[in-house]
């Protein structure tokens, strides 16, 4: 069953008396439960792909269609409440309230949904235990560590079992090894919650963690690789370098 | 240089609104100090140039030592002429009169002096001596003639336009004899001796002057210029004590600059309360330039990064800023200087009003001038200070990235400490007093101000606190993303701090002005129904022979009348101090059953100290007395009488603010009998139940306005009318409490729009997580909400702690002992304004904030 939709997705950008043509006639699809990379060079569109399916901005021509609701047909209040039921974000920067501790942060969607975060005890235990963070709790965002900043935002990002985890550049603010832990634990949450997830990277071996990679260059799909994660991820990195290699991008 | 300096201006241009906010910070700083000094200039120079320039070249002058002692007979007058240190020796008589067919009736005029009536005042003068003391602006006709005898006026232009009075032509006065004529020979200049009795003035020859009174060989004063030589302090005072053993007890030898003493001092009160309205301006100026320059370095970071990634040293940067707040230094007090001069012409009006009398022209000193561009590019750099530094410290690598959190200074986690010693220190200090009088005052000026420090000190330590406290409220207003908001305030705590600080001193500006106003009016109310009593004041502005009281009595719609008469006395009220007062003499029997009296004891016996008043030799001291010299019922008090030295008893204090309290009251039988005198000066009088005031008011004028040259005014429009003066006069504390309160507003408005700026990618996160454009507006009204709250409930406790000692003040400086007035639902009132102060201020930014691109915050950097 599609999550996600994409049909014919256009994306122009004026500059001046010019015009950039970001996305041109993309056609995407993901199915729940999948984890989807989208990698691609430096202007290739990639990052207005995972806005424009996240609802953070308005395609020139197409159609996305999220958890079965076409995104054009909806108001700036709809479209803000289908993010907070069913989308999650995770961003290069972390982006944490300093002023809250980390179950405050992880729980912020609930809140501002109106909901008592203690009600939802349970499922904030597990993903507490699932990124590790159980011991930290009671921390604010000053005390941690880079890679336990992104945890606590992966983790705010699941507390409402989206129907899409979105990520941007998840590790692009980590070392390696944080920045492949981080990786670990989406998939984790792809396995152990059947999470779907769409991550747009440029690191191939952050790309390695998932179920497929879809390359883009100038505004377009060029290529689809489906990847068997059952492979170490190493050569997984290989098959993807490889890919790279061969579009030439 | 020239490219720093067009670097700063070109930075400046591109954030208009900012430039114009600081401007306004200076502006107003500039232009509310230059506006104060020199309207304090002008009325002190114009009340000592008034009694200067009325007694002219006069170096001494002698009077009647009371105002009933008779005149100055010409044998002392000849006496004083004969004397070797004597140059000149000019007499002159004053009478008070009418215009027999004025045309603008009279009115009643009121000011902080004590009533008065409009009426003229004629100087019989000697044209050509007097020339030698005064000098006369003549603008129309001639002088004085020789001719002692003629019947000629010259009078004051104003006077004689109002009144429509031409050169060449005759006018009737009022005299002891019926309406007599002069001749108007000449007009002159609304200056010198033209402004006495606010220019109602004219001057005739001595001698008629003396017939129309009926006081043939009397004067009422004489002007003295010392021969060369005499002139010097030492000698001159020589020449005033031989003068005033030749002129005896009787009269009395001054120095022309004496006479306005008791205006000048009342002034220099008045005035103490401008100069704490200046430093409160200029506090005001230097918060609005921190605020505004502290967000443009939050705005400026990549550009002062960039600046620092090629090459600019942190001091080249800082400077850079520095020299952008000593531009707008300059801008904002030339700007400044035209508005204080604009607006030291409206606070001369008001000050016109409080001391009834036309102050001369405004000058503005070029020192003045100087300063006040001084003080505005001073200010402007100290308070850019902070905000240069910090942009100086920015790193290269800092400010390409995006900023973290900011960690608390030592200061701002210690500061509470110094906060408590401060007050601490504060209240000790205003507890032990232990400082002289004078001292006391500016002591008390300091602990104000120490005060506010350690209040605001306070702020950055118990923010959390506080914040915890109110969250439960914060959240009932706005939900859930309210608890988000209410958190958000202990983020940059040192722009949260100024913020409620600025706040605080706002909404404690208005309970100081609620509490002085409230006390001070609460009890000149109840002293004004008693004062202005009955139903109608009448007045004239001759003496009302006793006759009238019959005949008012007689009147039908008449309950009663009761005369009163004010004259000046002398008074021995403690051992040292010789105090010129008012004695208000009244008849306490018809007095009682027309007004009353307020008693400042309520366990006074009324009827007992009334009788004992009736019965003689007693009197009523004033509150303020009663506090000044710490004098009560069964002390006495020693008057300089006709009749001599004289003991009075006093038999109960009352609450009377006539004269500034000043004032004492006896009785009509000790009035005749110890001071010669018979007429009164108003009758109060009272109607008879049912009967309509306005038709009685209308018979008093019918019957005998034009024969006894009554004016009556009906007690409501006396009361209403110095009701008005009143609100004038405390007008001014009322705009300085809204100023202080728009500071906050502006204060609350720019913090949040820094915070909003500086948080642009957190707000794209939370809209990208849910959050919708209304739960962004709430979520900044929140924070602002706690900034009103917090800064609504230092402001409250800090007012009514300051109201409290401004009051012990003011009982310590001029003896009034007011009843502390606030009621209680006035507190939750000011709680309210700063609540929607902050909610107003936050709309802006909070509507910014919900109207953020998401793509753009997530982007920005």
């Amino acid at each position: 069953m599609e999550v996600l939709e994409t049909k014919n997705l256009n994306k122009v950008y004026q500059l001046g008396n010019h015009s950039v043509n970001a996305l041109d006639g993309v056609d995407f699809l993901v199915r729940k439960g999948e984890f989807v990379a989208i990698m691609g060079p430096s202007g290739s569109g990639k990052s207005t792909l995972l806005h424009l399916i996240g609802g953070l901005d308005q395609p020139s021509e197409g159609e996305v269609t999220l958890a079965g609701k076409s995104l054009s047909l909806l108001n700036d209040k709809q479209i803000t409440l289908l993010r907070r039921h069913n989308i999650g974000f995770v961003f290069q920067f972390f982006n944490l309230l300093p002023t809250l501790t980390t179950e405050e942060n992880i729980t912020l969607p609930l809140i501002i949904d109106g909901k008592n975060p203690k009600q939802h005890q349970e499922r904030l235990d597990n993903i507490l235990e699932m990124v590790g963070l159980s011991a930290r709790r009671r921390h604010k965002p000053d005390q941690l560590s880079g890679g336990e900043q992104q945890r606590v935002s992966l983790a705010r990002a699941l507390i409402t079992e989206p129907a899409i985890l979105l990520a941007d550049e998840p590790t692009g603010n980590l070392d390696s090894k944080t920045g492949m832990a981080i990786m670990e634990l989406l998939r984790i949450s792809r396995d152990q919650l059947g999470q779907t997830i769409v991550v747009v990277t440029h690191d191939a071996r952050a790309a390695a963690y998932a179920d497929r990679v879809v390359f883009l260059r100038d505004g377009k799909i060029i290529s689809q690789k489906e990847i068997d994660n059952q492979a170490p991820v190493q050569d997984n990195v290989k098959i993807i370098m490889g890919e790279i290699e061969n579009l030439a991008i | 240089m020239l490219f720093n300096l067009r670097y700063s201006l070109r930075s400046l241009r591109t954030r208009p609104s900012r430039m114009l906010l600081s401007t306004f910070g200076i502006m107003l700083g500039v232009a509310t100090i230059l506006a104060i000094s020199v309207t304090n200039q002008t009325a002190l120079e114009s009340v000592k140039r008034l009694f200067s320039d009325t007694a002219g070249k006069a170096n001494l002058i002698i009077v009647a030592a009371e105002s009933d002692s008779g005149g100055i007979s010409p044998q002392l007058l000849r006496k004083v002429q004969e004397l070797p240190e004597i140059s000149a020796a000019v007499p002159s008589l004053h009478i008070n009169t009418l215009l027999a067919d004025q045309v603008n009736t009279p009115e009643i005029g009121l000011s902080f002096f004590g009533s008065e009536i409009g009426g003229l005042t004629l100087y019989g003068i000697d044209p050509t001596q007097d020339k030698l003391v005064r000098d006369y602006n003549l603008l129309q006709g001639d002088f004085l003639s020789a001719d002692v005898n003629s019947l000629e006026a010259v009078l004051v232009d104003t006077f004689a336009e109002d009144n429509d009075i031409q050169v060449g032509r005759a006018i009737e006065i009022v005299t002891e004899d019926g309406i007599e004529r002069l001749d108007v020979v000449g007009l002159m200049a609304k200056e010198g001796p033209g402004q006495l009795n606010n220019g109602a003035f004219g001057i005739m020859q001595l001698p008629t002057a003396q017939k129309y009174s009926f006081r043939q060989d009397e004067l009422d004063q004489i002007d003295i210029v010392v021969a060369p030589g005499f002139q010097e302090k030492s000698r001159l005072e020589q020449v005033k004590l031989k003068l005033q053993q030749i002129a005896g007890d009787d009269f009395s030898v001054i120095y022309p600059a004496t006479q306005g003493e008791r205006m000048t001092q009342m002034l220099e009160s008045y005035q103490i309360g401008l100069n704490f309205l200046s430093g409160t301006a200029l506090f005001v100026g230097i918060f609005l330039i921190y605020n505004a320059f502290s967000m443009t370095v939050v705005e400026r970071t990549r550009e002062f990064g960039m600046l620092r990634t090629i090459g600019m040293t942190r001091a080249q940067v800082t400077r850079q800023v520095l020299l952008e707040a000593a531009l707008l230094g300059v801008i904002g007090s030339l700007l400044g200087i035209l508005l204080g001069i604009f607006m030291a012409r409206g606070l001369s009006r008001l000050m016109e009003l409080l001391i009834g009398q036309s102050l001369s022209g405004i000058q503005v000193p070029q020192e003045a001038i100087f300063s006040g561009i001084l003080i505005g590019v001073i200010a402007a750099m100290i308070a850019a200070a902070i905000p240069s530094i910090q942009a100086g410290r920015i790193s290269p690598l800092e400010a390409l990235r995006i900023r973290g959190n900011v960690k608390e200074g030592w200061f701002i986690r210690r500061s509470w400490i110094f906060g408590a010693l401060l007050l601490a220190i504060s209240i000790v200090i205003l507890i032990q007093n232990p400082f002289p009088y004078d001292v006391q005052f500016r002591m008390g000026s300091v602990v104000v101000f120490s005060l506010f420090i350690g209040g605001t000190l306070i702020i950055p330590g118990s923010v959390g606190l506080w914040e915890r406290l109110l969250r439960p409220f914060i959240r009932v207003l706005y939900g859930s993303s309210g608890r988000i908001g209410s958190s958000n305030i202990q983020r940059a705590k040192l722009r949260t701090t100024l913020t409620v600080a600025a706040l605080m001193i706002g909404v404690s500006m208005i309970i100081i002005v609620w509490v002085m106003t409230g006390s001070f009016k609460g009890d000149l109310d109840e002293w004004l129904q008693g004062y202005i009593g009955g139903d109608l004041y009448v007045t004239s502005s001759l003496p009302i022979g006793r006759d009238v009281w019959k005949k008012l009595e007689s009147l039908p719609g008449v309950a009663g009348a009761t005369p009163v008469r004010y004259f000046d006395v002398s008074a021995k009220l403690d051992q040292a101090t010789e105090e010129e007062l008012v004695f208000m003499a009244l008849d306490p029997i018809s007095y009682n059953q027309v007004t009353s009296f307020v008693f400042s004891e309520l366990a006074t016996d009324e009827q007992g100290a009334l009788s004992e008043l009736a019965s003689g030799d007693s009197i009523f001291i004033s509150s303020v007395l009663a506090e000044k010299y710490i004098l009560e019922p069964g002390d006495t008090v020693s008057l300089m009488t006709k009749t001599g030295e004289r003991e009075f008893f006093i038999a109960a204090v009352v609450v009377d603010y006539y004269n500034q309290g000043l004032v004492i009251n006896g009785s009509w039988v000790d009035m005749n009998r110890y001071f010669r005198l018979k007429d009164a000066n108003a009758f109060l009088v009272k109607v008879d139940e049912g009967a309509d005031a306005q038709q009685v008011q209308n018979l008093i004028e019918d019957r005998y306005g034009k024969i006894e040259r009554l004016v009556v005014a009906s007690n409501q429009s006396l009361l209403t009318r110095v009701t008005d003066l009143l609100n004038q006069a405390f007008g001014m504390f009322d705009v300085l409490a809204l100023i202080a309160m728009f500071v906050g507003f502006l204060g609350i408005m720019n913090t949040l729009t820094m915070n909003v700026m500086e948080r642009t990618q957190e707000l794209g996160m939370l809209r990208s997580v849910g959050m919708t454009r209304t739960q962004v507006v709430f979520m900044i009204l929140a924070e602002s909400a706690q900034i009103g709250l917090i800064g609504g409930i230092f402001g409250i406790t800090f007012g009514l702690i300051l109201a409290r000692i401004f009051m012990l003040a003011m009982t310590a400086m001029s003896g009034y002992k007011l009843d502390f007035i606030l009621p209680p639902d006035r507190i939750l009132v000011a709680l309210l304004i700063a609540l929607a102060v902050s909610q107003v201020a936050a709309l802006l930014p909070a509507i910014r904030a919900s109207r953020l691109r998401i793509l753009e915050a997530i982007q920005y950097e």
